[in-house]
């Protein structure tokens, strides 16, 4: 009975964490090629998944708005890789740290103004009656995240590792400039890391909103949870990105049963103290070489 | 032609003037936008119903004329610091006659000493949380001139408790939010079951952030206490979060709380997992009577809605809009003050949806709250979620105010 209420526990917690894990990808995305983040992320979560609740609205069924709703995501990248990143990439400067949380500023207010400032409901056609599984209770809508979750993030993998565009992809994540001699578009490949970006944080905006609702703030816990997951696996790997999430989940929620339901956001936060003092390249992550 | 534009200009400032002196004006704030507008909305909408309905009729007689309310509307967006700021601004405006409204108690907390400082009467509706009142008789205010329509926690978590002893239950869990309202919900609860003779055992005390979605951990937490109830005090989403982690868990346990569980938000987001909640009501959307069936289907049509967000604030606001007039006609003035002093001392009974109020409020002692509290217990039915709806829990209590109405 005590083993299945601490499997019962971890699983539901490890479920909210593949979302956690999701979002983290999509920091690592553009990290990996431009050593630049887009600190707005959670914004373009909430942002599509609000575009895919008025596509539902507007009577679409959930099959075309999955694929609506990330093409949206996809183009909220491209634009934020050219109005935020691009040109002070290009002068080596660091003003997309700014920028981008502008932007995301701008989208929260966007928001609020077209959508209003109430949490909605999401509709889905995924059942949330729970299912039994060895003595624990998972709903089919929970499921959903981690295949959907699982299925992109290998999707993207995939692609890195076995198109052209992908190895280009990967050329420019190794070396840049190296890459960028071979004739590889490191703006091009930059651009489509931020495209990919943002497809991934629509899907996680639409996969978590049955769950969360709706409303201008439904990312605002999700992205710091998802900022922890990346930092403590490093923005290197997207397995470890996995791995991290998941144990993260699960923990959190051990800690609210054990510790009290006011101590749940301490382990991210400690994690994320633990793994800048001790290892700031991530878990996972590669040690930085500078060459001098 | 300019001279002519002038010349109209000039007339209009004119009326203008001689018609605001005329005017009784009241202000109603709320969160009109955030989690608590359904609340917000419906107190300000029923608010505007009895003031259009007063306004058709001519107007509230003092002296010789009749006199038209005016309204100003704050949004406060159920932020304290944003209350504060309304409070400071419309206690400064000098001609108003009085406030209708308030929704979140933290709001309630902030801004409230501002209309007590200067004096200006407000009705509080449909903050429930006990500290609205009991600030100012910690604080020992001789004279308050602040009064509350509506049910205050001390009675909603009373009939909880009951509720659960009725129900036969001997182990409740309590989940409650982390603001103000879900902590001293909380307490009020453990204070009741005390109270009520010890009949509960509390298995499980477990709390929840704003914005918490996964109850999991809080809920095995009950489930595995053994609790046969849970008793929750906090708002729409997170409740509806609850309601949804219980049918994951398979807790089939009756879920009991503040009278929030009638949100529109939670209801909404709850879906068919919301079915059986029970809450304290003050109004229900069920036509028992013809006043109560005029009241609601005069809100649907002006509204374009065919549910009350949510009900009870829709009724409380428009029943106190009655109140204050009748307040503004026996003071026979539209000074605040007279007003707050008809208030204490109202002789006529006000017709209401909810009830005839008869002498809502007594003088303000600062040893009973109860002295500016509109609501008792008998005003108070236990209504249930049914199907996206609030329907009277008990027949017996349908019964009882069709029968109380009919006197």
């Amino acid at each position: 009975m005590y083993t299945l209420l601490i499997v019962q526990l971890a699983v539901s917690g490890a479920l909210m964490g593949m979302v956690y894990a999701l979002i983290a990808y999509g920091f690592q995305l553009t990290f990996a090629t431009s050593k630049s983040i887009n600190f707005g992320q959670g914004e373009l979560v909430m942002l599509s998944a609000f575009f895919s609740l008025s596509l539902i609205d507007s009577g679409l069924p959930y099959w075309l708005v999955v694929p609506g709703g990330m093409l949206f995501g996809a183009v909220l990248g491209l634009f934020v890789e050219r109005a935020a990143v691009r040109l002070s990439l290009e002068q080596k400067g660091e003003g997309w740290i700014l920028l981008t949380i502008i932007l995301g500023l701008l989208g929260f207010s966007a928001a609020e103004n077209i959508w209003g400032r109430d949490d909605r409901p999401f509709p889905t056609p995924i059942s949330s009656d729970p299912l039994h599984f060895f003595g624990i209770d998972v709903t089919p809508l929970e499921l959903s995240v981690a295949i959907g979750v699982l299925a992109v993030m290998g999707l993207v993998e995939l692609f890195k590792r076995k198109t052209l565009l992908g190895k280009a992809f990967e050329a420019v994540s190794a070396d840049r400039d190296a890459a960028q001699l071979m004739g590889i578009s490191a703006t091009r490949t930059i651009q489509l890391s931020y495209g990919l970006s943002g497809l991934v944080a629509a899907l996680a905006g639409i996969l978590v909103a049955p769950i969360t609702t709706v409303g201008p703030t439904m990312a605002s816990v999700l992205i710091l949870k998802a900022f922890s997951v990346a930092v403590v696996a490093g923005l290197d790997s997207g397995f470890g990105i996995v791995l991290v999430g998941l144990f993260l989940g699960a923990l959190e929620s051990l800690t609210s049963f054990y510790l009290g339901s006011g101590w749940r956001e301490a382990p991210g936060l400690i994690l994320l103290i633990l793994a800048l003092a001790v290892r700031p390249n991530g878990v996972f992550g590669k040690a930085s070489i500078r060459k001098v | 032609m300019k001279k002519t534009i002038l010349a109209a200009l000039a007339m209009g400032l004119f009326t203008f003037q001689a018609y605001a002196a005329d005017t009784v004006k009241i202000a109603l704030t709320g969160p009109f936008t955030g989690g608590s507008a359904p609340m917000g909305v419906s107190m300000r909408d029923g608010a505007k119903l009895a003031i259009d309905e007063i306004n058709r009729a001519g107007g509230i007689q003092v002296g010789a004329n009749k006199m038209k309310i005016e309204v100003v509307e704050r949004d406060d967006e159920g932020k304290n610091e944003r209350g504060a700021l309304i409070a400071q601004e419309l206690s400064s405006m000098g001609d108003l006659s009085g406030v209708i409204g308030t929704v979140n108690t933290g709001v309630v907390l902030a801004g409230d000493k501002y209309f007590q400082e200067k004096g200006i009467t407000k009705i509080i509706t449909p903050a429930a949380g006990s500290a609205s009142m009991t600030q100012w008789s910690k604080a020992g205010v001789k004279d308050l001139s602040i009064f509350r329509f509506s049910a205050d926690d001390g009675i909603q978590s009373a009939m909880v408790v009951e509720d659960a002893i009725n129900r036969k239950l001997t182990k409740v869990a309590i989940l409650h939010d982390s603001t103000n309202y879900g902590v001293s919900g909380r307490d009020d609860l453990l204070d009741q079951i005390k109270k009520q003779g010890n009949k509960l055992q509390v298995v499980a005390t477990e709390k929840f952030n704003i914005g918490d979605k996964d109850m999991t951990a809080q809920l095995l937490k009950a489930k595995f206490g053994g609790a046969q109830g849970i008793l929750i005090w906090g708002i729409g989403p997170e409740l509806a979060a609850v309601s949804n982690g219980m049918a994951k868990l398979r807790m089939k346990q009756p879920l009991i709380g503040g009278w929030t569980l009638s949100m529109s938000n939670y209801i909404d987001n709850a879906g068919k997992n919301g079915n059986g909640t029970l809450m304290p009501q003050t109004f229900i959307e069920d036509p028992i009577t013809p006043k109560v069936k005029s009241f609601i289907d005069s809100y649907h049509k002006t509204y374009g809605v065919s549910r009350i967000p949510s009900p009870m604030s829709a009724a409380q606001g428009y029943d106190a809009v009655y109140v204050f007039a009748a307040a503004v006609k026996q003071a026979q003035s539209t000074d605040t003050h007279k007003i707050k002093d008809a208030l204490e001392d109202l002789r006529d009974p006000v017709k209401g949806v909810i009830a005839t109020w008869k002498q809502p409020y007594g003088k303000w002692d600062p040893a009973n709250e109860q002295t500016h509290e509109a609501f008792r217990r008998g005003q108070v039915v236990m209504g249930m979620v049914q199907d996206g709806r609030v329907v009277f829990a008990n027949k017996a209590d349908r019964q009882r105010l069709i029968k109380e109405a009919g006197k």
